[in-house]
């Protein structure tokens, strides 16, 4: 069963009075346990797709369905809770508190949620030893490489146990050999835990890793491959 | 528990620019220090001006016949003042009670002549109500066995040209209308903070006025001082409730007094107003430039679900926290620093004459109404209150989508 299912969105902005269609009708379901890559050019609608998906952005038509509720049918308040319980995000530019330690970042999550600290710090390091990073966990950001950061934020993104992590071109600022970690360690968990992943990518080793390639042009599924 | 990684995080965030934030800490903290520090030096500059003008001059309560205060003629005498005096030394809030004979008149020496207002007193019990003997500067307080000894302000002493042992004359009215005049021998000089009552005030004996005015017990003014001047009032109006004269507390006799005290607090708290809205807009900016420059961060915590009352919240407590580390050592420091001056006195010695003109001591001893503290505090959380309310709508309008865009 579809833990995503789209159907039939779009979204238009208005620049400079001039109606710009980032989504034209994009239906799609995701299922549980998916590794995908959503590409495109720039201005395929990438990052909208994700950004309403994940409840940040509204279509201007369609339903989003998350495990069988009408995201957008949530008022205001429930739709940021229901962001909190149920979706993890994984930012470009990682997006770490500077002033918190990689630990302090993850369990945040956690305590947004009201969990109990120690939960919330047995949890915490649980998530940085699975990403490799067992050693780092009271390091604050500064302190650590912009791969480590990354996976800092993946550790973050599955700290609420969410249903899905979206991830909007995580691997946009990273090295080679920091791209490879990541996505070997990504890989890895969706392989062990069965997690869900959703790329928007322009990178072609994700397109590689990926078990499902989404094709996005002017808006449209173009093409969408299961491997 | 949900409220606890905001708190934490709040706190973590003022010190994530030390510069900035000390900047503001340091401000909020000299602003309190200073307003507190100022306002206690005006209190206790203003507190001391009224409470010299009484000690010297109006006393607490003054009582007079009705006619006495339309018309100052020595014929206005109170009658049978020596059993309202045994009246009023009952009441169990009056502390000390003088009676004077007081008339109009005309000072002359060999080279000079002034106009004058002449209280004839008995010293002793003067010294319960007023605190004239203290200011003797030259000569004695009525001491020794002299004739008609008279005990003038240094301002006539100067403008009479006469010292001690000096003979001038006093003319003015008696009782009967008719006018008569005495020599006197001046025995002491004395030096209020008040140049104006140092120049048209002199002291002599009740019996020796009252021979000249014929009629020996005769009493025109009855002073009292009671347990607390500002009650005066109230004891006065109670006063007036069972008797005929005209009883006045000080504020109904010098109206500038009473102006000047129920003024003071109004004033002084207009003043530390002023100075919290100045670091108001300090905070204000500070807090406005940590979030623009956090846009990026406040749009992720939106994004992962951290909702808009906690982020609200962080911002809120970011600026309380910038407000409240600098607002209690500045009122502690406030707090020393008047608990020192207001026993060593900060002397402005250099400005005397300024301030005797307005009867003022150039000795100012800062004080203040501890309740202020209390106040000032209350009013920098409300000041804060403020402030932290443009940074955080701000901070509310962004936009997740559009903050991580910036990325």
């Amino acid at each position: 069963m579809a833990i995503i299912e789209i159907h039939n969105i779009t979204k238009v902005y208005n620049t400079d009075q001039v109606p710009v269609h980032a989504l034209n009708g994009v239906d799609l379901n995701i299922h549980e346990g998916e590794f995908t890559a959503i590409v495109g050019p720039s201005g395929s609608g990438k990052t909208t797709l994700l950004n309403i998906i994940g409840g940040l952005d509204k279509p201007a038509s369609g339903k989003v369905f998350i495990n069988q509720t009408d995201m957008f049918a949530l008022s205001g308040r429930k739709l940021i809770d229901f962001r909190l319980h149920h979706i993890g995000f994984v930012f470009q530019a990682y997006n770490l508190i500077p002033v918190l330690t990689a630990k302090e970042n993850v369990a945040f999550i956690l305590q947004m949620q009201g969990q109990p600290t120690r939960q919330c710090e047995e949890r915490a390091l649980q998530l940085l030893e699975a990403v490799g990073l067992e050693d780092k966990v009271d390091k604050r950001p500064a302190e650590l490489s912009g791969g480590q950061q990354q996976r800092v934020a993946v550790a973050r993104a599955l700290a609420s146990k969410p249903d899905f992590v979206l991830a909007d071109e995580p691997t946009a600022n990273l090295d080679s050999a920091s791209t490879n970690n990541l996505l070997d360690m990504m890989g890895s968990l969706n392989e062990r835990e069965k997690i869900t992943f959703i790329f928007s990518t322009h990178d072609q080793r994700v397109v590689e890793r990926a078990k499902r390639v989404i094709n996005l042009v002017d808006g449209k599924v173009e093409s969408d491959e299961h491997r | 528990m949900k409220w606890l990684p905001i708190l934490s995080l709040s706190w973590k965030n003022i010190w994530r620019s030390r510069t900035r934030s000390g900047v503001v800490i340091i401000a909020v903290t000299l602003g309190t220090l200073s307003g507190t520090f100022i306002t206690a030096f005006f209190y206790g500059m203003s507190m001391q001006y009224i409470k010299n003008q009484l000690e010297n001059e109006t006393s607490h309560i003054q009582l007079h016949l009705q006619a006495y205060d339309d018309d100052k003629l020595p014929r206005f005498f109170i009658p049978a003042a020596d059993s309202v005096i045994e009246v009023l030394g009952s009441e169990p809030y009056v502390l000390s009670v003088s009676s004077r004979s007081v008339v109009q008149g005309l000072a002359s020496s060999s080279s000079n002549s002034y106009g004058v207002s002449i209280k004839g007193i008995d010293p002793e019990r003067e010294k319960t109500i007023s605190n004239i003997h203290t200011h003797i500067i030259d000569g004695t307080y009525f001491e020794g066995s002299g004739r008609n000894p008279v005990v003038i302000g240094s301002k006539l002493a100067e403008r009479l040209g006469v010292g001690i042992r000096s003979k001038i004359v006093l003319n003015f009215q008696d009782v009967n209308g008719n006018l008569t005049a005495g020599a006197f021998r001046v025995n002491g000089i004395f030096k209020s903070f008040n140049s104006t009552f140092d120049e048209n005030t002199l002291f002599v004996r009740f019996a020796d006025l009252n021979r000249l005015l014929d009629a020996p017990t005769a009493v025109h003014e009855i002073a009292l001082i009671v347990d607390d001047f500002k009650q005066a009032d109230v004891y006065a109006e109670e006063l007036q409730a069972s008797s005929s004269l005209s009883i006045k507390s000080w504020g109904d006799v010098s109206p500038t007094l009473r102006y000047t005290d129920s003024s003071l607090d109004v004033s002084l708290y207009i003043f530390m107003i002023i100075i919290i809205v100045a670091l108001m807009f300090g905070i204000v900016n500070t807090m406005l430039m940590a979030v623009l420059e956090r846009t990026q961060e406040i749009g992720m915590l939106m994004a992962v679900g951290v909702n808009k009352i906690r982020t609200f919240s962080l911002i809120l407590l970011e600026t309380f926290f910038l407000t409240l580390v600098g607002a209690p050592v500045g009122l502690f420091l406030g707090w020393l620093a008047i608990t020192y001056f207001g026993s060593t006195g900060i002397d402005l010695g250099a400005f005397a004459q300024g301030f005797e003109m307005y009867g003022m001591s150039s000795m100012i001893y800062p004080e203040i109404n501890p309740d202020y503290f209390l106040n000032v505090g209350l009013m920098m959380i409300v000041t804060t209150l403020f402030a932290s309310v443009y940074p955080s709508i701000k901070a509310l309008r962004l936009n997740p989508v559009e903050a991580i865009r910036k990325i």
